[in-house]
């Protein structure tokens, strides 16, 4: 079948992309300066060349670089991410733990900015050239413009501290034992901050972005005969504008849905959130070669997942799309 | 085999079960719980493998050792309840506590020293490796609760060498016979100490609680601790104001942060619990490039270089400007040494008169934090003010330690600790013999002086504390006159907490092992 | 002239290039006005802003003047955000062209590469590969250019496919000319202003990224940028506002300039789509 081989071939192109990255990134990690041995030499204020060679034999860096990177891509085949030795577990059961955390702030930031976003800048071409318009790309652009660590600062300054309302950091009230509606009710407090902080560019981005788009559609073809056919405004909107203008933004969103990952590195560290942002940055500066492999890994692999999805839909939803190899 | 004699030279303490003389004035309250920052995360809690510093921060509190150590740096019982050194120094015999059991309930007896002593640190431990290999001659357990240490000639820095991040007691029935670095176990702490590892959340939380069968009656008297982990320094500082914490260790907030910090409601400030540590910052030189091998290029640094605008505006007035390579907190300091004050014109003159032509100095900063980057900044100016073409590296703790230990800087910021006594702590920064790469805690400068190499061997083993002080004196004075280093500060890091946990710092190393004796109002 | 009566009709487009070249300004007579140094520690720590005339904005946690900090920062923090552009554009402009205009094989090869780099999280690899090099002017101008050119390829890539079916193209492919002639001088030339409506956005996001980066301790420790400015002061915010406060403004400013003439050439060059502004 004709879409069954359209899905495979991407799957396949897919796949080649992720191994690809997974070598560049190997080699990459390995160019930059001291390793994780050195790290914990460092760090422990301590050192020794018989410390050093231990812990690179632990490590597995005392074997040639080609043959690391073998292993490497010999786990990644049968999805084996391997191992942290620096923190003595399987890189995958780091993973599944942080990605809950990091999966339920991107979400959240997802869903609030796609909402907002489309309702916002569908109000705004709406009453294009009226004040409304101009405050809400006003004020879209302002939070465009601003440092994504700075609002995260000022919003835990002024909401934590100053007025108390909300926790500053954290994931959870610690060593509460909440359970149940009251733990689901403490972790949306704890998220209530980091999800509106990351979540507010990309508000920005969708409203302007959705504002375009009606504006666009408002003159296409089959909006002028809607209106000749004297069809009310609202319905010419809400069905033939506000629909079609849709379209690009979502696109756009699940695109942005894998980035997210990357953004959220500022966002958990300012607010302690235990995602796998801040898991790829620590593991980063601690050259923990493999946790960082795997966050990358994982992060690709989510943004081809969505590609594909995006893809699908769209070859379901509208045959006559060709989609762009 | 007659070591019990009662020579003048002999110490003998008995242990006081309690460890700590404070008199309450009420009965401490039991079943608390404390919440305290942890930053960075430890890589580990296993206290033999991993001496990170935050590593000894959480892992003190599961594992212990020999000793303890009271702010002056007197030997205190642990493990060990009481100690006999014969009369010519060289064999120390220790009694250890009766009815310790390991968090598993397995029984603790001398084979455990014995083996963490002579097999497991041996092999994997920085720190005590050189003193087993050098200075030991043999450790062996007398009875299964007595074991002895048998020196190859007197080395008095043996006794300060017995706290938990140096000599921590590790399980031999866990141990023995594995691969040690491999060992599953090395998840799931077993110590001995007041606290168990309960739960360790990464990238959130570690979760300790009581140890209910803990050899000490009635310790310890809190339930649990929280460590917290939290990357931002500000936020952390926040969560503080906030109450979500209650105690942030030394180091774990900004300097600046510390005035505003201290003056909440409800908060005390030590800057006690550093005494073993007594870490001094300084700026390594490497001698094997060009001008910097020139003394007189390096005296100019050294008036260059506004050490009191350091310790007061970015060091927030927090410490003491150090006068040369002994902490003056530490036994054998002297004062009697060549000073340097902040003099730009004298630094001018000297630089200018070394021979110094405008080649580029690169100065390799520390990676730990905002202080430390302003610290950079002002020397460097200071260095550009005194005629010098300095500019900054900026770089991660991999690449630090990668081109401080591989002798790849110029300059280079660091700071080392003292650990007691300047035998362990002090001469491995200054002696040729210690000039390995791969070590950014060596002598990574370069610095090669046969005196000075002479001086520190016969000090760490002279009989006497007043040759040993008549040697290290020497050594001071030669130090301070040739600057292998340059000496910036005596660093004091401030513990925060609030003022209802009580005896939380009453040892040399502070929070390291502070719970157990700690309580909540 | 149309387009330029179209661009100055757009009020917030005037306002951002107003803006901009008053940056701009700031950025060339700079060190003419404050000559010193903006690392040099001039005054007493702390000082708040507009209580000493000869630190208007006040001076930082080490003594220095804020306003020289600013002034300065303005050069650094314009010279990453262009310097990363055009390497960007430099990246992705022939990358895009050769794509869009050779199509076929070379096209799929060329596109499967720019999306290889949309594959991984951007600002990640940003993180890791001024990691990697160590941070620097060059390694942070180079980690910004390597992330954000994959659209601009997309962009051009676009833009050459509709161009390259146009009649003048065929008539230059019909009369002999050589492929990087008619690319360079019939296809590339109609592709300039939708580039440049790019450049000014991408030179705005550059600066925000660079803050970041310097948030994150990645920045050039030997550069004043508005971005070290805001990560230095951060941590004393509540007590000394003002550290981080002005290159914040700075940055927001900037940012929003670019932003809102990036928009007005865009609306004054393509006029259909700008009909809501009327």
């Amino acid at each position: 079948m004709h879409f069954v081989r359209f899905a495979g071939s991407r799957l396949v192109k897919g796949v080649i992309v992720l191994f690809a990255i997974a070598v560049l990134n190997f080699f990459l990690i390995r160019a930059a300066p001291g390793d994780p041995a050195m790290v914990l030499a460092g760090q422990a204020g301590e050192a020794d060349a018989v410390l050093l060679a231990q812990l690179r034999e632990r490590f597995g860096l005392d074997q040639p670089l080609l043959y690391q990177l073998w292993i490497y891509l010999k786990g990644y085949a049968t999805l084996d991410l391997g191992f942290s030795y620096r923190q003595e577990q399987p890189v995958l059961t780091l993973i599944l733990d942080r990605l809950p955390a990091t999966l339920i702030l991107t979400g959240a930031a997802f869903i609030i900015s796609l909402v907002l976003g489309v309702l916002l800048g569908a109000l705004a071409a709406r009453r294009a050239g009226r004040w409304s318009d101009s405050l809400i790309t006003t004020i879209a652009l302002i939070f465009y413009a601003t440092p994504l660590f700075w609002v995260a600062l000022m919003s835990q300054i002024v909401f934590a501290l100053k007025l108390g309302w909300l926790p500053n950091v954290g994931y959870e009230t610690i060593g509460a034992g909440y359970t149940g509606l009251s733990r689901v009710g403490d972790v949306a407090q704890h998220l209530a901050l980091p999800a509106i902080t990351l979540g507010l560019f990309f508000t920005a981005l969708y409203a302007r972005m959705m504002r375009a788009s009606m504006l666009e559609v408002a003159g296409a073809d089959f909006v002028k005969t809607a209106r000749a056919k004297g069809l009310p405004p609202s319905i010419i909107t809400r069905r033939h504008i506000a629909r079609n203008a849709i379209l690009p933004v979502v696109t756009l969103a699940g695109l942005q849905a894998g980035q997210l990952v990357g953004g959220a590195v500022l966002t958990e560290t300012v607010f302690a959130w235990p995602g796998i942002g801040r898991l790829m940055f620590d593991a980063l500066i601690q050259r923990d070669y493999s946790v960082l492999l795997g966050v990358f890994f994982v992060s690709s692999a989510m943004v081809v997942a969505f590609n594909l999805i995006t893809d699908i839909v769209y070859r379901v939803a509208d045959p006559r799309i060709e989609v762009a190899a | 085999m007659q070591l019990w004699k009662k020579a003048a030279a002999a110490v003998i303490i008995t242990g006081a079960a309690t460890g700590t003389s404070n008199v309450w004035a009420q009965a401490p309250k039991t079943g608390d719980t404390v919440h305290v920052v942890v930053q960075p995360e430890p890589p580990s809690l296993m206290q033999g493998l991993n001496q990170n510093a935050t590593t000894n921060m959480v892992a003190g509190n599961i594992y212990e050792s020999l000793l303890r150590y009271d702010e002056k740096l007197n030997p205190q019982p642990s493990l060990a309840k009481s100690w006999e050194i014969s009369s010519d120094a060289k064999t120390y015999t220790f009694k250890l506590q009766e009815g310790v059991t390991w968090h598993d309930g397995k029984p603790f007896s001398a084979d455990d020293v014995v083996f963490s002593l002579d097999k497991f640190l041996r092999e994997v431990h920085p720190r005590w490796r050189p003193i087993a290999n050098n200075q030991i001659d043999k450790i062996e357990k007398v009875d299964d609760l007595t074991i002895r240490i048998t020196l190859k000639q007197p080395f008095g820095p043996l006794m300060l060498a017995l706290e938990p991040a140096s000599a921590p007691i590790v399980p031999r029935h866990i141990y023995e016979g594995t691969d040690y670095r491999a060992n599953p176990m090395n998840n799931t702490p077993i110590g001995t100490g007041p606290f168990k590892l309960k739960e360790w959340r990464k990238g959130s939380y570690i979760h300790l609680t009581k140890n209910e069968n803990y050899w000490l009656k009635d310790k310890p008297i809190l339930s649990e601790i929280y460590w917290h982990v939290i990357p931002d320094a500000a936020a952390r500082a926040v969560a503080y104001e906030t109450g979500k914490v209650d105690v942030l260790p030394g180091g774990s907030v900004d300097v600046y942060d510390v005035p505003r910090l201290s003056k909440l409601p409800n908060t005390c400030v030590t800057t006690k619990g550093w005494e073993m540590m007594a870490p001094i910052a300084w700026i390594a030189i490497n001698h094997r490039n060009g001008i910097l091998g020139n003394k007189q290029f390096r005296q100019g640094l050294m008036h260059a270089i506004d050490k009191e605008f350091g310790r007061d505006v970015i060091y927030g007035g927090l410490g003491k400007e150090p006068t040369g390579p002994i902490a003056s907190k530490t036994k054998f300091y002297s004062e009697d040494v060549k000073k340097y004050d902040y003099d730009p014109a004298k630094a001018t003159e000297l630089i200018k008169a070394s021979g110094y032509k405008g080649e580029p100095i690169k100065i390799l900063g520390l990676p730990y934090g905002e202080t430390w980057n302003r610290w950079a900044e002002a020397v460097k100016q200071n260095l550009a003010d005194a005629g010098v073409n300095a500019e900054l590296v900026n770089t991660d703790v991999a690449g630090w330690t990668q081109q401080t230990g591989n002798f790849d800087f110029d300059l280079s910021f660091n700071f080392v600790y003292q650990l007691g006594d300047p035998a362990i702590g002090v001469a491995r920064s200054y002696v040729s013999s210690n000039i390995v790469k791969g070590n950014p805690f060596g002598n990574v400068g370069g610095y090669s002086n046969p005196e000075v190499d002479k001086l520190f061997a016969e000090a760490a083993v002279a009989p006497t504390e007043e040759k040993r002080q008549e040697l290290y004196t020497k050594v001071q004075q030669i130090l301070t006159d040739e600057l292998p280093v340059l000496w910036l500060l005596e660093l004091d890091f401030p513990t925060i907490y609030r003022c209802n946990v009580k005896n939380l710092v009453t040892t040399a190393i502070g929070l390291n092992d502070g719970f157990r004796d700690a309580w909540k109002e | 002239m149309n387009f330029l009566k179209r661009f100055i009709r757009n009020r917030g487009a005037v306002i951002g290039l107003v803006i901009l070249l008053a940056v701009m300004i700031f950025a060339v007579i700079g060190p003419t006005l404050f000559p010193q140094s903006p690392w040099r520690m001039v005054g007493r720590p702390f000082t708040a802003p507009f209580t000493m005339d000869r630190f208007p904005l006040g001076t930082d946690m080490l003594g220095r003047d804020i306003a020289a900090g600013l002034v300065h920062g303005a050069r650094v923090s314009l010279l990453i955000g262009v310097i990363s552009t055009i390497v960007a554009l430099l990246i992705g402009v022939p990358l895009g062209a050769v794509a869009g205009y050779a199509g076929g094989f070379f096209d799929d090869v060329l596109m499967r590469f720019t999306e290889f780099f949309q594959t991984i999280p951007s600002f990640a690899l940003a993180i890791v590969l001024v990691a990697v090099l160590q941070p620097s002017l060059a390694s942070i101008v180079i980690a910004i250019g390597v992330v954000s050119w994959p659209p601009v390829a997309r962009l051009v890539r676009g833009e050459v496919l509709s161009l390259r079916s146009r009649e003048y193209v065929q008539a230059a492919v019909t009369i002999g000319q050589s492929t990087p002639r008619i690319i360079f001088s019939q296809v590339l030339p109609n592709t300039i202003a939708p580039i440049i409506v790019m450049g000014s956005l991408m030179v705005a996001s550059a600066i925000l990224l660079e803050s970041s980066l310097s948030f994150l301790g990645l920045g050039d420790p030997n550069l004043m940028s508005w971005g070290y400015m805001v990560g230095a002061g951060r941590t004393r915010l509540l007590d000394a506002w003002w550290i981080s406060f002005f290159p914040g403004i700075a940055i927001f400013l900037t940012v929003l300039a670019l932003n809102l003439t990036g928009e007005g050439l865009n609306d004054a060059l393509n006029p259909r789509l700008a009909r809501g502004r009327k």
